[in-house]
């Protein structure tokens, strides 16, 4: 193996069959990310799919991925750009750059999506067909620690968490791309999603010790956007780090990561005591459901500076499999069957 | 890897041989010539009774002062086999040995340690070359008798007076690639008790170099808009300019009594941008990114030579500030601040040494030092409050403010009780802020063979504490860690032969074998932020071997030449992380199992032809060693730079013109990943050195 050019790999993907999109963080200030395709039916993995088919790297921390209009959207966060690629041959069909670090996509219609950021408390506007910046979305933070994250859509708003030294979730009107309103939910909300019931449920972090932004016990949050106001709040332990909040297919059940995976009813009145999916000598470092068969897919990062394993459990916690990916799998990507 | 790298080499041997025939014309007289007898020349073979046993490297006062664009990072990874990771040109530049990381290798400037106490380790591309005038390496224990915390080693450096009598002048002025300018001066005075100097050097470089950008792919279009293909495109180095000022100030004064009084004083002011990875699609103009150092280190010294004692005293300051801020246009012409970190070390240092020739053939040596570290560290990047908590909207920056305590006390006895044997046995003690370490023996052994051959040998314990950030930067530090530990033990062959004014050839082979436990890694935490914790343990192992030597072919012609070669195995012995890890028997991350360096100089009176080489083979990026990755190989790769020299001799002064040809293969490589070296560039430099004598 020299350094220099190399040969674009031909893939060409079965749609008909969903698969999984592994995104591999890689180490920061590495340049190290990939992308890990998986197939539920076959249970064949393909690594590094981006670069082996487009003779390039994806960059540096590969964040997150949504698929809008028959492509895969891919965000890398510290090199401050975003590949469209197509989903069968994991070509890069289009790019769009100029960002701070932008973190996740949300796609308000065909020429029109959002991008959040951290480093810039600004959310770009994109033009996702002409790959271009079309304006920002002010939010009011300050340039120095401002920072946004996921989106979620409902009706003709967009709610987004703002995570990094915030304590808040805004509220986009996407008609006039403006923020209308903000609503305090604990300190630095981490992720949010929405369930079957249309509402918006967050999970903040709490911060850490000795953080002059403050330090308190991690939440999960359940948001009515019609109100905007908070329905219900659970509080953990302090000693708990609950993370990568994410729901079910239906949106009936929430699940996150706490040690073990837990996993809770969304019209429950108390937070479950026993994982489903329990931590034995492992490391869960992210976590996803696959949307129709609820199996629930973790991935382990193992000592966050080797290939990491993405482990397949049935939805009663039964380990089905594991299959190799890239270094930090820390996002995934369904695309369903078509 | 092309047959050429090697000729070259080759064919200056060749080309010494054909001239040395028909080298007997007279001696040129009155011109400077770079060819030196060789017994000044030669580095001694027997070592001093304090050297007993000891893994040590001097490195040639030539090497130190053959470009004044290299620092001492550039002259570490051609002289010798350690391995120098550097981040890109003029970029943050670590050193170390015996597959052990950075941060265990001690460095000493003048006796006084200049590790920085926030992170460990040292920059070694912010040390010029040419303010150094004594170079050398402790490897693995030997560097116990400087200092404890060396599980790698240490590296020496010192200020030396000059033999001046009046005044002395050196100015050196270079150009080169990439809009480069270096300048040194160095104006001294001297009598028989006063030697005084003066030196200050400076760098100003664009440092925008270009290369083929094997990261990225640009597209072309037909007129319909439709991809015809694709390539590599030229990019440039982005935000990598440097601007570097150093000034020192030396004053020596000797008394017949035996005392000798030092001062050192040692300025430094830089800014340097800190480069984008080859796979970041920002634009460079729009960013700032740059790192900034003001640093002053102060020595104070006496010392005092009788006939049974030689008594040391040293008091030292060191004071850092340094900065990193990384902006962004707002797309207004203002730059919003998104990273404001500032950091101030204030480091106060005492010590004294005593050696007691007790007989003709025992000495006894102890030291005591300490240092007083004060340490602040905070990204002023201030954030607000969250609202409801006490002091809501007040804004706050983050960070820590602390300091800790140092102190290292020796003793030993190093014994010759015949010509052959010499034994050394020491004890270190070290304390850190109010952690008391275990005892730390050493013991060396020296064993005369022949005339030319010895053999060495040593076993020590050694400890490495954790660095201030490692305990408390914030977020992150982890006021729990345990100290590094490690067990070495090394045993080697030294050989030395000398044919006065003909040649002189000195080579070792050492091999050692360490056991180092509590290996602090830095990893991330599930709330976006890193964390140090005990991690690895570690079993680094292999051989080091160098060999020099100098030939004089004839009055006129002279052949130098110096190879390093070194095996590190440095093998992850820790407990699994969990079931599915790799990583457990396999090579460190980013310490090469290989590496090697050279170097040749052919003079010709007052021509002189040097070359330097170094090879790495592949440092892996993850612990689990994966040669399958497509994106993660930093392969092994070769340089090849040379310098050509001409002096000439004025009527009262001395000027030499020089061209220095780096990466002359124009090799593309990445000594780190993504981060983009330059190919083929040139330096040109021109020294005057007015004889005021005459």
């Amino acid at each position: 193996m020299e350094y220099g050019p190399r040969e674009e790999e031909t893939f060409s993907i079965d749609l008909a069959q969903k698969g999984l999109f592994v995104l591999n963080e890689g180490n920061y200030m590495y340049g190290n990310a990939s992308l890990s395709y998986y197939n539920p039916a076959s249970g064949e993995v393909q690594n590094e799919v981006f670069a082996r088919s487009n003779a390039f790297p994806l960059g540096d921390v590969a964040q997150s991925m949504t698929i809008h209009g028959g492509l895969g959207w891919v965000v890398v966060n510290n090199s401050g750009v975003i590949f469209a690629i197509d989903l069968a041959s994991f070509r890069e069909v289009r790019r769009i750059t100029g960002f701070t670090a932008p973190r996740y996509i949300h796609f308000v219609s065909e020429r029109k999506a959002y991008v959040t950021q951290i480093w810039d408390p600004r959310i770009y506007i994109v033009d996702p067909v002409e790959c271009r910046i079309t304006g920002y979305i002010e939010t009011g933070m300050d340039f120095e620690t401002g920072s946004t994250e996921m989106m979620v859509q409902t009706g003709g708003y967009v709610y987004v968490n703002c995570w990094s030294y915030q304590n808040c979730i805004l509220k986009i009107d996407s008609s006039t791309d403006a923020v209308v309103a903000r609503l305090e939910v604990g300190i630095q909300p981490s992720a949010m999603v929405k369930d079957a019931a249309g509402k918006l449920w967050t999970m903040t972090d709490g911060g850490y010790e000795g953080s002059p932004y403050g330090w308190e016990p991690a939440t999960l949050s359940r948001i009515d956007p019609e109100t905007f106001s908070i329905e219900k709040t659970f509080r953990f332990p302090a000693s708990s780090q609950p993370r990568m909040l994410t729901s079910s297919g239906d949106g009936k059940t929430l699940y996150w990561i706490n040690g073990g995976v837990y996993r809770m009813d969304s019209s429950s009145d108390a937070l479950p005591v026993e994982p489903v999916v329990a931590q034995h000598g492992t490391i869960f470092y992210s976590l996803t459901i696959d949307p129709l068969s609820g199996e629930i897919y973790i991935g382990d990062a193992i000592d966050y500076t080797q290939s990491g394993v993405v482990l397949r459990y049935s939805p009663d916690g039964q380990l089905l499999g594991s299959f190799d990916v890239g270094v930090n799998p820390g996002n995934f990507c369904w695309r369903a069957a078509q | 890897m092309r047959p050429a790298k090697f000729i070259l080499p080759v064919l200056m041997a060749m080309l010494a041989a054909t001239h040395s025939a028909g080298a007997q014309n007279e001696w040129w007289n009155n011109d400077p010539s770079y060819v030196t007898p060789i017994e000044e020349a030669a580095v001694v073979a027997r070592r001093p009774l304090g050297e007993i046993g000891q893994q040590k490297t001097e490195l040639d006062s030539a090497a130190l002062k053959l470009t004044v664009s290299q620092s001492m990072a550039d002259v570490l990874t051609f002289n010798s086999s350690i391995f120098v990771k550097q981040y890109g040109r003029g970029s943050l530049s670590t050193v170390s040995f015996r597959g052990t990381a950075a941060s265990h290798t001690q460095v000493t400037w003048n006796g006084m340690k200049i590790n920085s106490p926030m992170l460990g380790m040292t920059d070694f591309s912010m040390i010029p070359s040419f303010f150094t005038d004594k170079a050398s390496l402790l490897h693995g224990s030997s560097s116990l008798a400087v200092a404890g915390g060396g599980l790698g080693g240490a590296v020496l450096l010192a200020t030396a007076p000059e033999q001046a009598r009046g005044w002395q002048l050196d100015a050196v002025l270079g150009a080169g690639s990439f809009s480069t300018w270096d300048g040194f001066i160095k104006l001294g005075w001297g009598n028989s008790r006063w030697q005084l100097a003066t030196r200050a050097a400076g760098t100003l470089s664009k440092n925008d170099f270009t290369y083929r950008n094997y990261k990225k792919k640009e597209y072309t279009y037909d007129a319909a808009g439709i991809p015809t293909g694709s390539y590599y495109p030229i990019d440039t180095n982005r935000c990598g300019s440097i601007r570097d000022v150093h000034l020192m100030q030396e004053a020596y004064y000797k008394t017949d009594a035996g005392d000798r009084l030092s001062l050192n004083a040692w300025w430094t002011s830089s800014v340097r941008g800190v480069p984008l990875l080859s796979v970041d699609y920002r634009q460079g103009s729009s960013y700032t990114n740059l790192q900034s150092e003001n640093t002053l280190r102060l020595v104070c010294g006496w010392n005092h030579t009788g006939q049974k004692w030689l008594l040391d005293a040293k008091a030292g300051w060191l004071h850092t500030s340094q900065g990193y801020d990384f902006a962004r246009d707002k797309g207004n012409g203002t730059m919003a601040k998104m990273i404001e970190s500032r950091s101030l070390i204030n480091t106060f240092h005492a010590a004294a040494q005593a050696k007691w020739f007790a007989a003709d053939h025992l000495m006894v040596e102890a030291q005591l030092a300490a240092y007083q570290h004060f340490v602040k560290s905070q990204d002023r990047n201030a954030i607000s409050r969250a609202a409801g908590d006490a002091g809501g909207g007040r804004k706050i920056a983050i960070g820590y403010e602390e300091g800790r305590f140092e102190s290292s006390a020796y003793i030993s006895a190093k014994w010759s009780p015949s010509r052959r044997l010499g034994i050394s046995a020491a004890i270190r003690e070290e304390l850190y802020g109010e952690s008391l370490s275990p005892i730390i023996p050493v013991l060396n052994l020296d064993w005369l063979l022949t005339n030319d051959l010895t053999l060495k040998a040593s076993v020590s314990r050694n400890f490495r504490y954790p660095s201030l950030n490692d305990l408390y930067f914030l977020p992150g530090g982890n006021p729990d860690l345990l100290p590094e530990s490690g067990i070495s033990y090394d045993a080697g062959l030294s050989y030395y032969k000398i044919r006065p004014d003909r040649w002189v050839i000195k080579a070792s082979a050492s091999w050692f074998d360490s056991y180092i436990d509590n290996w602090i890694v830095w990893i991330p935490t599930f709330k976006g932020y890193w964390t140090p914790r005990n991690v690895l343990q570690v079993h680094a192992y292999g051989i080091e071997s160098r060999a020099e030597g100098k030939y004089k072919l004839s009055r006129d012609w002279m052949l130098e030449g110096s190879g390093n070669f070194a095996w590190t195995p440095s093998i992850n012995h820790g407990d699994p992380a969990d079931w599915a890890d790799e990583a457990i028997g396999k090579q460190l991350v980013y310490v090469p199992r290989f590496s090697a360096s050279a170097t040749g100089a052919l003079a010709y009176r007052s021509w002189r032809l040097s070359y330097k080489w170094c090879w790495y083979s592949e440092r892996y990026t993850t612990s689990d060693n994966d040669m399958a990755t497509r994106i993660g190989r930093v392969l092994p790769y070769f340089m090849n730079d040379i310098v050509l020299e001409k002096k000439f001799g004025l009527r009262r002064t001395s000027l030499s013109l020089k061209l220095a040809v780096n990466n002359i293969f124009n090799e593309e490589y990445e000594s780190v990943l993504n981060r983009p070296m330059p190919g083929r560039n040139y330096e040109v430099f021109i020294e005057i050195t007015p004889d005021f004598s005459k």
